[in-house]
C-alpha cells in the first residue's frame, strides 16, 4: 500500500473536507465499501457506477485502493471513476508515472491500466520506456492493453517491442492491439508474426493482416491455411485470404475447404467465393 | 435424457412459492403442432448486467457443463432432453459458449452465435438439424457477431462490433465502456457479408416481422435523449424508422428482445439499461390500432406509428427500472408468443428473486433463468425446464414458419454518388414535433456525430452531447423541399435553421443511410399515419440538385476545418474557434473579477463549498471545478458559458448557497440562450446583413465595444446548437503525437 499512500497524499486537500456522511444521491462511500467487502466484481462495478457523479471525498481512498486490485475489471471501473473526476485524476498521474519507472510488474500493471482507463495520452512516452524493462508478463500485458485502449500511434513502439517479447501472450496481445490503433494502415509489421512459434500469435496475426488487407501476407497465409497444425490459425488465415482476395490463393483455399476441422472448411469455402 | 426429478422439483417449488395457480402438477401443453422445443442453456453468470453486454464468456459450470442447444420433446416438464449442439461437433467446440440462435424457416437449420475460447470472438455457426453437422461462417475473427436471425432469401442478419467504414474505429458506448454493436447481414453460405449504416450507439436484438421488416432495439443518445427504443428497417438495413418508445409511448428506459405476436404487435422486455441482466417486465406492444378477428386473435398493424403505439404490462409486479425484483416476482429474460390472444400465452425465461447484478454479486449468486409457460391472462407460470447451474433461455418451438417476402434493395449509387446517401424531405414544415411559422426556415443544417473512439476523453463537454462536425446547410426551396448528399454509414443529425443560422427545430435522434440509399421523408418528422406521397422527383430540391457539402466525400479524419468562418466551420473547438474572440473582445470586462459584469455563485453539497465567478479567459479550470465542469482540459470561459455538468450537479446533491447558476449557452437552443439574446446576432442567410435577430440593443453596442463579426456570431450560435461541447475534431487530444 506504499503507492496508495503516496497517491492519497496527493489528493489530501479533498480528504480534508471528508465526513462519513452519505454523499449525493444513490451512491455512497458506505455502499462502495460494502461492495468491496463482498469481493464481488459485479457488486463493486455496480456501486462504483452508481457513484459516477457524486462529489464524495470518502469514496476517494476506497476507489484509489481499487486501482491496485488484482482484478482488471475492478481496476478498470476504478480508473473510469477517476476519469470522471479529472482534477483528481491529474493529481494521480505523477505517482503512476513514477510507478511506470519502478520496474515492478504489479506497479507497472496498475499504472498502465490507470492510464488506459483515464485516457491519459501523456503517459505514452513513459510507457514506451517501461516496455523495454524487465517487468514481467503481467506488466507488459497491461502496457499493451493500455496502448490498445488509447489507440494513439504513439503506442506503436510499445507494440513493436512487445511483439519481440519472449512471452507468447504478450506477443499475441501486441499483435491484436496493433489493429486498434487509429489511422493504422500498414499491416506489414505483422507479417513476420505469421511465422511465430505460438499458434495463438499466428492466429491473431492472420486476423490482423486480413483485417488490414495486407497483400504482403498472402504467401504466409497460404502456407498457414494448408500446413498449420492449429485449426484456429488455419481458420483465421482462410478468412484473411478471402478478405484480401488474391486469385493466387485459390489452390490453398480449395485444399482448406476440405479441411477436417469444420471451423476451417466452412470459412475456406466461403473465402473461395471472395477471390478475384 | 430425462429431465432430472431434481430439476423438475425445483421448478415446481419456484412456481409454488410464487403463489401461481394451477401449476406444477400437470404436464404443460405448449400448443397444437408443437412437439419439440429448442432451448439454449448457458452456464449461469452475473457479468451481463447491462443490456448491451455481449462479450461475456463462461465456458463451464462448476460441474463442467458448457453452453449447449438442447431439444425438449415432448415440450413438457417430463419431456426428453437431448443435446443437439455442440457436443459432437469436434474438439474445437469443447469450451464453446453460445449467446443466441435462430431456427430457419424450414426448421432444418439453426444459426447461432458462439465463442470457442477466451482468446476468440463470438462468431456465427450453422447447425444442420438433420445430420448434426456444424460449420462456421467466415466472419471477422477479431470482431464479435451475435444475435443472428434468418432472413428470407437465404440470408442471416446479425449484430456486430465490426465496422462498416474501413479502417475507422467503431463507436464507443461511454457509460458501459464497451464497443457498440451495429446491424449486418450475410448469406447462409457465408458469402456476401454486408454491414449496415451505423448508429452512434448500439443496435441489438433484431427480430423478423411478418411483413418482411426487421425490428431491433436502438439506443438513442443525443444530449438529453438517452434510452433504448424499438425501430424497424428493411431487410437490406435501409429506411430505418422509429416504432416504439419515444413520443411518450415507452414503458421503461429500455425496450428489447421484441418478438412478433401478430402483425403490428410484439412482446418485449421493458427494463433499465444496466444491472438488470437484460431482464425485466413483459410488455405487449401494439404499434397501431388493434383489430380482433373472429378467432379472438388481436393484431395492431393499422395506422402504425410511434405516436399511436401503446403497450400493456403483462407482468405488472415486475419493476421496469433497476430496482431489485422481489422474491416470487423476479424478472423475465425473453418471451416467445404461442398465440395472438388478447392476453397471449408465452414461453418465457424467468428467474426468481432480486435479478440485479449488484445484489446478486454481493450474495455470490447468479440469476437462475428457467423455462416456463406463462399464461398472461391468469399471470401464472408453469415450469418446463430449469437447470440451476444453467441459464435456460430463448425457448422456441421447432416448427416450420412462413418466410415473409424478400424485400428487394433499392440502393443505387449511380443516383447518390459512390459512398453517399441522399437525405431530404418533401415539405420541411410538415412536422408532428415542431410548429414552424410560415417561411421561418432558411435551410436544414446537417451534422455528423461521433464518439470518443476518435481519441477524445470520455466527455465532449459538460452537456452530455457527442462530438459533432457540421457538414453544411441545405437551403429549403420554394416548394419547401430540401435535399443533400451526405456521407453514407455515419450518424447524422438535422436541424431546421432560420435566417440567423439559429436552430428552430432539432431532430432528437441520430440517423444514417447506406451508400446508394435515398432517405427522403415527407417532412420533418411528419405524421406517420397520414398518407404522404414521397416522390423526390417532384421536388424543387431534386430538380435543382441536392446540396453538395464540401466535406461529404472527404475521409473521416479530414472532415474538419481550422477555418472557422461561416461557410467553412465544421467543428466548434471551443479553445480554437471561440476563445480568440473572447480574448480579443470580451475579457477586458469578463475576467473573473467579481463585479456586476462577472457575477459569482456559490454551491455546496453539504461537505464541499465551491464558488465560481464569470470569466471568459482561456485559463484552465481549477481542479475542484474540473470535477463539476467535466474535464481538466475545459477552460474558465467554457465553464462560464456552458455551466457545470448539470447531471453531476443534480446527482451530487448540490445546492445553491448564493448567486445563480446559469448556462449562458443552451444546448441545441441558441435562439433562447442568454448570451445569444444579449449579443443579438446579425442575419446570416442568404447573405450576411446588419439586421438583428432581436429588438434589443446589442450588448457590445451598448457597451461601446467592437461588435462580433458575422462569422463570430455564427460560431457562437453553432456552439450552442451543436450542444455546447468543448471538444471537436479540431482540438482532439487523441490525434496529437505523444
Amino acid at each position: 500500500m506504499k503507492n496508495i499512500g503516496t497517491k492519497l497524499a496527493a489528493v489530501a486537500f479533498v480528504l480534508l473536507a471528508a465526513t462519513p456522511a452519505m454523499a449525493g444521491k444513490g451512491g455512497s462511500a458506505e455502499r462502495i465499501r460494502d461492495a468491496v467487502n463482498t469481493s464481488s466484481v459485479d457488486a463493486i462495478i455496480a456501486e462504483i457506477e452508481r457513484a459516477e457523479s457524486i462529489m464524495c471525498p470518502d469514496c476517494v481512498p476506497i476507489v484509489t485502493n481499487l486501482l491496485e486490485d488484482n482484478r482488471y475489471a475492478v481496476r478498470e471501473v476504478a480508473g473510469w471513476w477517476f476519469a470522471k473526476r479529472p482534477g483528481l485524476k491529474d493529481m494521480m498521474v505523477p505517482g503512476f508515472l513514477e510507478d511506470l519507472k519502478s520496474g515492478n510488474a504489479i506497479a507497472v500493471r496498475n499504472a498502465a491500466d490507470f492510464f488506459g482507463a483515464t485516457v491519459t495520452y501523456q503517459a505514452l512516452p513513459a510507457m514506451r520506456d517501461a516496455i523495454k524493462r524487465d517487468i514481467g508478463a503481467e506488466g507488459k500485458l497491461a502496457l499493451v492493453r493500455a496502448v490498445g485502449t488509447l489507440g494513439n500511434k504513439g503506442g506503436n513502439a510499445v507494440l513493436v517491442t512487445a511483439m519481440a517479447d519472449t512471452n507468447d501472450e504478450v506477443r499475441a496481445a501486441a499483435v491484436t492491439a496493433y489493429r486498434e490503433i487509429r489511422g493504422q494502415k500498414d499491416g506489414t509489421p505483422i507479417v513476420g508474426m505469421l511465422a511465430d512459434p505460438s499458434a495463438n500469435v499466428r492466429a491473431q496475426a492472420a486476423t490482423v493482416v486480413g483485417g488490414m488487407r495486407t497483400a504482403a501476407a498472402v504467401g504466409a497465409l497460404e502456407n498457414i491455411v494448408v500446413n498449420d497444425a492449429d485449426p484456429v490459425a488455419r481458420r483465421n488465415a482462410a478468412w484473411a485470404l478471402g478478405r484480401i482476395g488474391s486469385a493466387t490463393s485459390r489452390d490453398a483455399l480449395t485444399k482448406a475447404s476440405l479441411d477436417k476441422s469444420t471451423i476451417v472448411a466452412g470459412v475456406a469455402k466461403a473465402a473461395l467465393a471472395s477471390l478475384r | 435424457m430425462k429431465n432430472s426429478l431434481k430439476t423438475l422439483a425445483l421448478g415446481t417449488a419456484l412456481v409454488t412459492a410464487a403463489g401461481a395457480a394451477g401449476c406444477g402438477e400437470d404436464d404443460v401443453t405448449i400448443g397444437d403442432g408443437v412437439d419439440t422445443l429448442i432451448i439454449l442453456q448457458r452456464p449461469a453468470r452475473n457479468d451481463m448486467g447491462d443490456i448491451f453486454q455481449y462479450t461475456s464468456y463462461v465456458p463451464k459450470t462448476a460441474s463442467g457443463k458448457n453452453a449447449r442447444l438442447v431439444q425438449l420433446s415432448p415440450p413438457t416438464a417430463d419431456g426428453v432432453q437431448t443435446t443437439i449442439c455442440c457436443d459432437k461437433a469436434g474438439p474445437e467446440y469443447a469450451n464453446i459458449d453460445i449467446s443466441g440462435y435462430d431456427i430457419s424457416f424450414d426448421a432444418r437449420q439453426i444459426v447461432f452465435a458462439g465463442k470457442l475460447a477466451a482468446n476468440q470472438a463470438y462468431g456465427l455457426f450453422v447447425l444442420d438439424l438433420e445430420d448434426g453437422a456444424v460449420r462456421q461462417l467466415p466472419t471477422d475473427p477479431g470482431r464479435d457477431y451475435t444475435s443472428p436471425i434468418f432472413l428470407p432469401g437465404d440470408k442471416i442478419m446479425f449484430t456486430s462490433n465490426a465496422v462498416v467504414e474501413e479502417g475507422a474505429p467503431q463507436h464507443r458506448d461511454e457509460y458501459e465502456r464497451g464497443t457498440t454493436l451495429q446491424i449486418g447481414r450475410i448469406n447462409v453460405d457465408g458469402t456476401g457479408e454486408e454491414l449496415g449504416p451505423r448508429n452512434l450507439s448500439h443496435r441489438t436484438f433484431p427480430t423478423l416481422m411478418s411483413d418482411g421488416h426487421v425490428m431491433t432495439t436502438q439506443w438513442d443518445h443525443l444530449g438529453p435523449m438517452n434510452a433504448g427504443h424499438l425501430v424497424f428497417m428493411n431487410q437490406d438495413m435501409t429506411q430505418l424508422r422509429e416504432a416504439f418508445g419515444k413520443e411518450g409511448t415507452g414503458a421503461s428506459n429500455s425496450t428489447l428482445k421484441a418478438r412478433e405476436i401478430s402483425p403490428g404487435r410484439f412482446v418485449a422486455i421493458a427494463t433499465s439499461r444496466n444491472r438488470t441482466i437484460q431482464a425485466g417486465a413483459l410488455i405487449d406492444v401494439r404499434l397501431g390500432d388493434t383489430v380482433t378477428d373472429s378467432k379472438g386473435n388481436v393484431s395492431a398493424d393499422h395506422n402504425k406509428s410511434e405516436a399511436n403505439a401503446t403497450y400493456r404490462d403483462l407482468t405488472p409486479d415486475v419493476p421496469h427500472d433497476m430496482t431489485p425484483s422481489a422474491e416470487t416476482i423476479g424478472r423475465y429474460y425473453d418471451a416467445y408468443p404461442l398465440n395472438a390472444k388478447d392476453k397471449p400465452d408465452l414461453l418465457v425465461s424467468w428467474a426468481d428473486g432480486p435479478v440485479e447484478s449488484g445484489v446478486l454479486g454481493s450474495a455470490g449468486l447468479s440469476a437462475n433463468f428457467g423455462v416456463y409457460l406463462y399464461d398472461s391472462e391468469r399471470q401464472t407460470r408453469r415450469p418446463i425446464l430449469d437447470d440451476p447451474e444453467m441459464w435456460d433461455v430463448f425457448p422456441r418451438a421447432l416448427q416450420t414458419r412462413s418466410a415473409p417476402p424478400v424485400v428487394a434493395s433499392s440502393l443505387d449509387e449511380n443516383m447518390t454518388g459512390v459512398g453517399q446517401t441522399i437525405i431530404g424531405s418533401m415539405n420541411v414544415y410538415d412536422s408532428t414535433l415542431f410548429s414552424f411559422a410560415a417561411d421561418s426556415i432558411y435551410g436544414v443544417r446537417v451534422s455528423e456525430g461521433f464518439s470518443s473512439e476518435e481519441g477524445f476523453p470520455r466527455m465532449f463537454g459538460s452537456t452530455m452531447f457527442e462530438g459533432m462536425a457540421t457538414l453544411g446547410v441545405a437551403r429549403v426551396r420554394a416548394d419547401k423541399s430540401w435535399a443533400a448528399y451526405v456521407p453514407a454509414n455515419v450518424p447524422l443529425r438535422v436541424q431546421a435553421i432560420d435566417n440567423f443560422g439559429m436552430s428552430i427545430g432539432s431532430e432528437p435522434v441520430w440517423f444514417s443511410g447506406r451508400p446508394g440509399e435515398n432517405r427522403f421523408c415527407g417532412g420533418c418528422h411528419e405524421n406517420r399515419t397520414a398518407t404522404t406521397t414521397i416522390d423526390p422527383g417532384l421536388t424543387d430540391a431534386i430538380a435543382a440538385g441536392p446540396t453538395v457539402f464540401v466535406k461529404t466525400t472527404a475521409p473521416r479524419e479530414d472532415r474538419l476545418s481550422m477555418d472557422f468562418s461561416r461557410d467553412n466551420i465544421v467543428g466548434v473547438a471551443w479553445d480554437r474557434a471561440l476563445q480568440p474572440m473572447f480574448t480579443q473582445k470580451c475579457v477586458s470586462c469578463h475576467n473573473g473579477t467579481p463585479s456586476a459584469a462577472n457575477p459569482t455563485y456559490t454551491i455546496t453539497d453539504g461537505m464541499t463549498t465551491l464558488s465560481w465567478t464569470f470569466d471568459l479567459r482561456g485559463n484552465a479550470l481549477p481542479a475542484e471545478w474540473a470535477e463539476l465542469g467535466g474535464d481538466s482540459h475545459f477552460t474558465a470561459s467554457y465553464l462560464s458559458m456552458a455551466g457545470p455538468d448539470m447531471e453531476a450537479f443534480e446527482k451530487g446533491g448540490f445546492m445553491i448557497v448564493s448567486g445563480t447558476v446559469k448556462q449562458y449557452l443552451l444546448p441545441e437552443n441558441a435562439r433562447e440562450s442568454e448570451a445569444i439574446m444579449l449579443l443579438n446576432p446579425t442575419k446570416q442567410f442568404p447573405t450576411p446583413s446588419s439586421e438583428r435577430a432581436f429588438a434589443t440593443t446589442p450588448h457590445m453596442v451598448a457597451k461601446g465595444q467592437t461588435d462580433l463579426t458575422a462569422d463570430e456570431f455564427y460560431a457562437l450560435i453553432l456552439a450552442a446548437d451543436n450542444g455546447v461541447s468543448f471538444f471537436a475534431r479540431e482540438n482532439n487530444p487523441g490525434v496529437v503525437a505523444y
